[in-house]
C-alpha cells in the first residue's frame, strides 16, 4: 500500500470512528475507491421520471437537480457537522432591516451552458416562473413570503414587485414579513436561474439550460438520462460541487431488489454505479452475508424523525394527559426491530422533534423511560385522566405505499400493554393523504409518519408539522395541533435573523410542543445505500440522510 | 357488412364502458390528482390554481365529456405562452410526465411489443410442441415431466421465476445481461440478447397453459372417428398428426393466444418491473401510484382496445382455420 493510500485509510477510518461511535456506521466510501476526475458515474433509479425543471422540483440541494442547476445559495454538509448555508451563484445574503429585505450579490463571470452570462434577472425569472400554474409541484416556501397570492408567473407580462434587480449582479427580495431563514429558502430549486424569457414549454425539464457542472445530453423518457460536462461551468467559482465524473447516467425504472443484487455482484458498469433508493431491511440482511457488498453499504448517522401523530382535536386524545401516556406506552425498541431488523440499521430512539444535524438542536427527553417504554406509567397517566381501564377502539390509519404494517403492528402491540386498544386501517396513498392532509374532519385517532426537513433549519422541522396554518388544506400538521402560544413563538423564531439566537428559540419551541405531546417521536430513521466498488467519496453527512451526489466521483 | 358494423359498434361500446368505469372508480376514491402539481407547502390557493389548470375543477361528468370531446377536437390546458396543446386524437395529457398520453403509450409500446412477441412465439411453439409430444407419448416419462413442468409454470409467480432467473443466469452464471433494454432500431442483436431472459420467463409461465391445453385437445382429437378413418386409409402418421389432428387442436390455441397476446400488449406489469423494462405495464403502475388519471385512463383504454381487437382477430381467424365457421 502506498503512503498516500495508507494516509487516506487512516484519515477515513478516523473520520468514520469519530462520526459513528458505537453503531459502526460507515459514513464514506473507502480509500480504495478514492475518486479521480473523469469517467462515467451511473445512478440506478427506481423512478421512471427525473425532473430537471427547477420550478417543478422538490430535490434537495445536494442531489440530482444540483448536478445541472446551481442556486442562489448552497449547502455545505459534512460528516460530524451541522449543515451550513454557503454561497453558490451568489453570496449568502444580507439584511439591513431585521430580515424583511434580503440582498444577494452574484459572483462575476458566471455563465449558462449555452455561453450566455447568468444575471440577477435570470434568477428573478426563475423564481417568478415558479408561480405559473403550468409549473407547479415544486418547493414553494418562498411564494407566501414574496406576496404572490394573485401572481401567476411572468409569462402573462407581469413582474413580481417584491423582487428587484438594480444591476446584473444584485438581487433584492422584499418579504411580507421578517424571515431569518431566507438564505436557506434561496437554496431551494426555484432559485436556480432560467434565462429570462425562456422556459415556457412544458417539457423544459428535458432540455433545461444548465448552470451546474453538467448539462442534459439526452433525455430518453422512462429509460435513461445522460448528463455530460457543461463546458461553461467554472469549478473555481463553485464551492459545493466537485464535478468529478465526465458523465453521469441515470438509469430509470430499475427494480430495487435487482439493483441491490447488481450492486452486490459489482460487475461491469455496475462497479461505477450507486442505487438512488434506500436498501430495504430484506436487502440489507442479504448484503450482510456478502463481505464485499457489506463494505459498500453506507448508512446515514441519522435521518427523518419517525413519529406517531395523535389527533389532538378528537376525544379522548384532546386531553394532554392522555397524549402524554402514549409517550410511555410506545416501545421504541420493538419499533426499531420492525423498521430494519436491528437498532443500528433503524436509527437512534428519538425524543425531540428537531432532527440531528440541524444547527441549534438540543438533546432532551421530557418523558424518560427505557427503550421498551413504561406501560405502568402510561396506565397511571390514563387513570389520572379518567381512563383507569385504558382506551378502546382507537383507529391508527396507515399509508399502504409506505410499507408500515409491521411498524404499526409493533406500535399496536406496545400500546396494548397499557390497555390502549388500537385498530389498524390501511389506506391507499392518495386516500391516506386526503384523510390526513386535506380532510376537514378526519376520523383517525393516530397515524404513523416521518419528516425530513426540506432545508437544514429547525424551522423546516417544526413549522410545517405544528403551525395551526398547516392543518388540513394540504398541510402536514397531521396531529392537528393548534396552540396560539406556539404559533406566536414560531412566528418570532422565523423572524430571528441570527442563527444562534434562532436556534435557541427553536429548541425552546421543540420542548414546548412536546409538553403538549401532539406526537410521539420514535426514531431518527437511518437510510442505507449501496454503491459499486469504483465509486468514491460516497458519504452521507449528518444532514440530510442522503448521499451528496455533487461530491461523488469514480476511481479508475 | 352488417356483421362488421355490429362488431365495430360493440367494440366502441365496450371501450366507452371501460372509460366510464375507470372515470367513476377514480372519482369514487377519495383523492385529489391536483395535489401532484400543488407543490410543497400546498396552500389552498395553489391547490385551486392547479385544479383549474389541469381541468379538475369541473364536475366529474363534465370532465368525462371533455375527455371524449378531446379525442375528436384536441384539448388545450391553460392559456397564453404556457398553454399546453394536446392535438386530436387527444387521449389526455399527463402532467406528471409532461407528455400527451398517446405519445407516452407510443414510446412504451415498442418495449412491450418486443417483450410480448418474442415470448408469444416461444410459448406457442414450445407449448404446442411439448403438448403434442406429451399426448403422443402419453404416460411416458416425457409426458410426466411435461405435465409436472406445466404445473410449476402455472403456479410459480412470474416475480419469483424472474428473480430466480436473474440471480442464477444473470449473476451466478453471468450468461445473460440484466437491467438494460436496447431498442431494436439501435442494435437488433443487443435487443434480442437483452430480452432472452424475460422472454423465457414469460414463456415458461404462459407456455404451461398451452402444454396442458394442447395435450388434452390432442388426446381427445386422436380418439375421434376421422383420425381412425385416416389411419385406416393408410395416411402416414405424420400427416394424420400434422394435418388432421393439429388443425383441430389449433382452434382453442389460437383463441387463447389471441386473447393472451392482446392482454400482454396492454402491459406485462410484473415482468416489466422485474426486468426494469420501460413498457406499458410500468407506465400503468406509475400512473396508479402517482394519481396520474389521464395516463391511467389512456392505458386502461388502450389495453381494452387491444383485448377487443384481439378478440375480433381471433373470431376472424376461425373462418380461416375452420371452414364451418366461415360467414356465408
Amino acid at each position: 500500500m502506498s503512503s498516500k493510500k495508507l494516509l487516506a485509510v487512516v484519515l477515513v477510518g478516523a473520520l468514520g470512528a469519530a462520526a459513528c461511535g458505537a453503531n459502526d456506521q460507515k459514513p464514506s466510501g473507502d480509500a480504495a475507491a478514492k475518486p479521480d476526475k473523469g469517467g462515467t458515474l451511473r445512478v440506478l433509479s427506481e423512478s421512471r421520471t427525473l425532473n430537471f425543471d427547477p420550478a417543478k422540483s422538490q430535490s434537495l440541494a445536494i442531489t440530482t437537480l444540483g448536478l445541472v442547476h446551481r442556486r442562489l445559495t448552497g449547502w455545505q454538509n459534512a460528516v460530524g457537522q451541522p449543515a451550513k448555508v454557503v454561497p453558490d451563484l451568489g453570496d449568502t445574503g444580507k439584511t439591513t432591516d431585521g430580515g424583511r429585505t434580503w440582498t444577494f450579490v452574484l459572483q462575476d463571470g458566471l455563465k449558462f451552458s449555452d455561453g450566455t452570462p447568468i444575471t440577477s434577472a435570470d434568477v428573478k425569472w426563475g423564481v417568478e416562473r415558479s408561480f405559473a400554474p403550468a409549473f407547479g409541484g415544486g418547493l414553494g416556501y418562498h411564494k407566501d413570503l414574496l406576496g404572490g397570492a394573485d401572481y401567476k408567473g411572468p409569462f402573462e407580462g407581469k413582474e413580481l414587485d417584491s423582487i428587484e434587480t438594480p444591476d446584473p449582479k444584485t438581487i433584492t427580495f422584499k418579504l411580507t414579513r421578517p424571515y431569518g431563514d431566507w438564505p436557506w429558502i434561496a437554496s431551494t430549486p426555484a432559485f436556480a436561474p432560467v434565462p429570462k424569457g425562456k422556459g415556457a414549454e412544458p417539457d423544459y425539464q428535458e432540455h433545461a439550460i444548465a448552470s451546474g457542472p453538467y448539462q442534459i445530453q439526452t433525455y430518453t423518457k422512462g429509460v435513461e438520462v445522460k448528463l455530460s460536462r457543461n463546458p461553461n461551468w467554472d469549478g473555481s467559482k463553485d464551492q459545493v460541487r466537485a464535478g468529478l465524473p465526465d458523465e453521469v447516467v441515470f438509469q430509470l425504472g430499475q427494480d430495487a431488489s435487482v439493483v441491490s443484487q447488481r450492486l452486490a455482484a459489482d460487475s461491469g458498469d455496475d462497479q461505477f454505479a450507486f442505487g438512488a433508493s434506500f436498501a430495504s431491511p430484506a436487502q440489507l440482511a442479504q448484503l450482510q452475508a456478502n463481505a464485499s457488498a457489506k463494505s459498500r453499504v453506507v448508512t446515514s448517522k441519522s435521518g427523518a424523525v419517525a413519529y406517531v401523530a395523535l389527533n389532538t382535536q378528537k376525544a379522548p386524545l384532546n386531553d394532554v394527559k392522555v397524549r402524554q401516556a402514549f409517550q410511555y406506552a410506545v416501545n421504541r425498541s420493538a419499533y426499531q426491530i420492525a423498521s430494519a431488523g436491528t437498532a443500528a440499521l433503524a436509527g437512534d430512539a428519538a425524543t425531540t422533534l428537531i432532527t440531528q444535524g440541524i444547527e441549534g438542536r438540543e438533546q432532551f427527553d421530557l418523558y424518560p423511560s427505557k427503550p421498551e417504554g413504561d406501560p405502568d406509567k402510561a396506565k397511571a397517566l390514563l387513570a389520572e385522566a379518567g381512563f383507569p381501564n385504558g382506551l378502546e377502539n382507537l383507529s391508527l390509519v396507515l399509508n399502504k405505499s409506505n410499507n408500515q404494517t409491521e411498524k404499526a403492528e409493533a406500535i399496536q402491540a406496545a400500546l396494548a400493554r397499557a390497555n390502549i386498544k388500537v385498530t389498524l386501517r390501511t389506506l391507499e396513498a392518495d386516500a391516506f393523504e386526503t384523510e390526513t392532509n386535506l380532510s376537514e374532519n378526519p376520523t383517525y385517532d393516530l397515524t404513523l409518519s416521518s419528516w425530513q426537513p426540506d432545508f437544514p433549519s429547525a424551522n423546516a422541522n417544526i413549522q410545517p408539522l405544528f403551525a395551526t396554518s398547516e392543518i388540513g388544506k394540504g398541510g402536514y400538521n397531521i396531529s392537528r395541533y393548534s396552540n396560539p402560544e406556539v404559533d406566536k413563538l414560531i412566528e418570532e423564531a422565523q423572524s430571528t435573523v441570527d442563527p444562534a439566537e434562532a436556534g435557541k428559540k427553536w429548541a425552546a419551541i421543540d420542548k414546548r410542543i412536546l409538553q403538549d405531546s401532539p406526537v410521539v417521536p420514535l426514531i431518527y430513521t437511518r437510510n442505507s445505500f449501496i454503491h459499486g466498488s469504483k465509486v468514491g467519496n460516497f458519504f452521507i453527512a449528518d444532514f440530510p440522510a442522503y448521499p451528496n451526489y455533487l461530491q461523488v466521483g469514480i476511481s479508475k | 357488412m352488417r356483421y362488421a358494423l355490429t362488431r365495430l359498434g360493440g367494440m366502441v361500446l365496450v371501450l366507452l364502458i371501460v372509460a366510464f368505469c375507470t372515470f367513476v372508480v377514480f372519482y369514487l376514491v377519495p383523492s385529489d390528482p391536483a395535489l401532484l402539481a400543488c407543490g410543497k407547502p400546498c396552500t389552498p390557493e395553489n391547490l385551486a390554481l392547479a385544479r383549474e389548470f389541469m381541468g379538475f375543477d369541473e364536475p366529474w361528468w363534465q370532465q368525462f365529456l371533455t375527455f371524449l370531446g378531446g379525442i375528436f377536437t384536441g384539448r388545450t390546458f391553460g392559456t397564453g405562452a404556457t398553454a399546453i396543446h394536446c392535438a386530436a386524437p387527444c387521449f389526455g395529457y399527463s402532467f406528471r410526465q409532461n407528455t400527451d398520453v398517446l405519445e407516452l403509450i407510443g414510446d412504451r409500446l415498442p418495449v412491450t411489443f418486443s417483450l410480448a412477441i418474442g415470448a408469444a412465439v416461444l410459448w406457442v411453439v414450445a407449448g404446442v410442441a411439448i403438448g403434442v409430444l406429451a399426448a403422443l407419448r402419453k404416460d411416458t416419462w416425457f409426458d410426466r415431466v411435461a405435465l409436472a413442468g406445466s404445473v410449476i409454470g402455472v403456479s410459480a409467480p412470474v416475480y419469483l421465476v424472474g428473480l430466480l432467473g436473474i440471480l442464477v443466469l444473470g449473476f451466478q452464471l453471468d450468461v445473460v445481461p440484466v437491467g438494460n433494454y436496447t431498442a431494436f432500431a439501435d442494435d437488433p442483436v443487443r435487443w434480442a440478447w437483452g430480452l432472452v431472459l424475460p422472454w423465457c420467463v414469460l414463456a415458461f409461465a404462459h407456455g404451461a397453459h398451452y402444454v396442458k391445453l394442447t395435450r388434452s385437445q390432442m388426446l381427445e382429437t386422436m380418439s375421434e372417428d376421422f383420425i381412425r378413418t385416416a389411419r385406416a386409409k393408410g395416411v402416414p402418421e405424420r400427416t394424420v398428426v400434422g394435418k388432421h389432428a393439429l388443425r383441430n387442436v389449433l382452434l382453442p390455441v389460437v383463441t387463447l393466444t389471441g386473447i393472451e397476446f392482446g392482454s400482454l400488449l396492454g402491459g406485462a406489469v410484473i415482468t416489466e418491473r422485474v426486468f426494469s423494462l420501460p413498457g406499458l405495464g410500468g407506465l400503468l403502475i406509475e400512473a396508479v401510484h402517482n394519481r396520474d388519471l389521464p395516463t391511467l385512463l389512456g392505458c386502461t383504454l388502450f389495453s381494452g382496445f387491444l383485448v377487443v381487437v384481439a378478440n375480433a382477430v381471433v373470431d376472424l381467424s376461425y373462418g380461416v382455420l375452420d371452414p364451418r365457421a366461415r360467414l356465408t
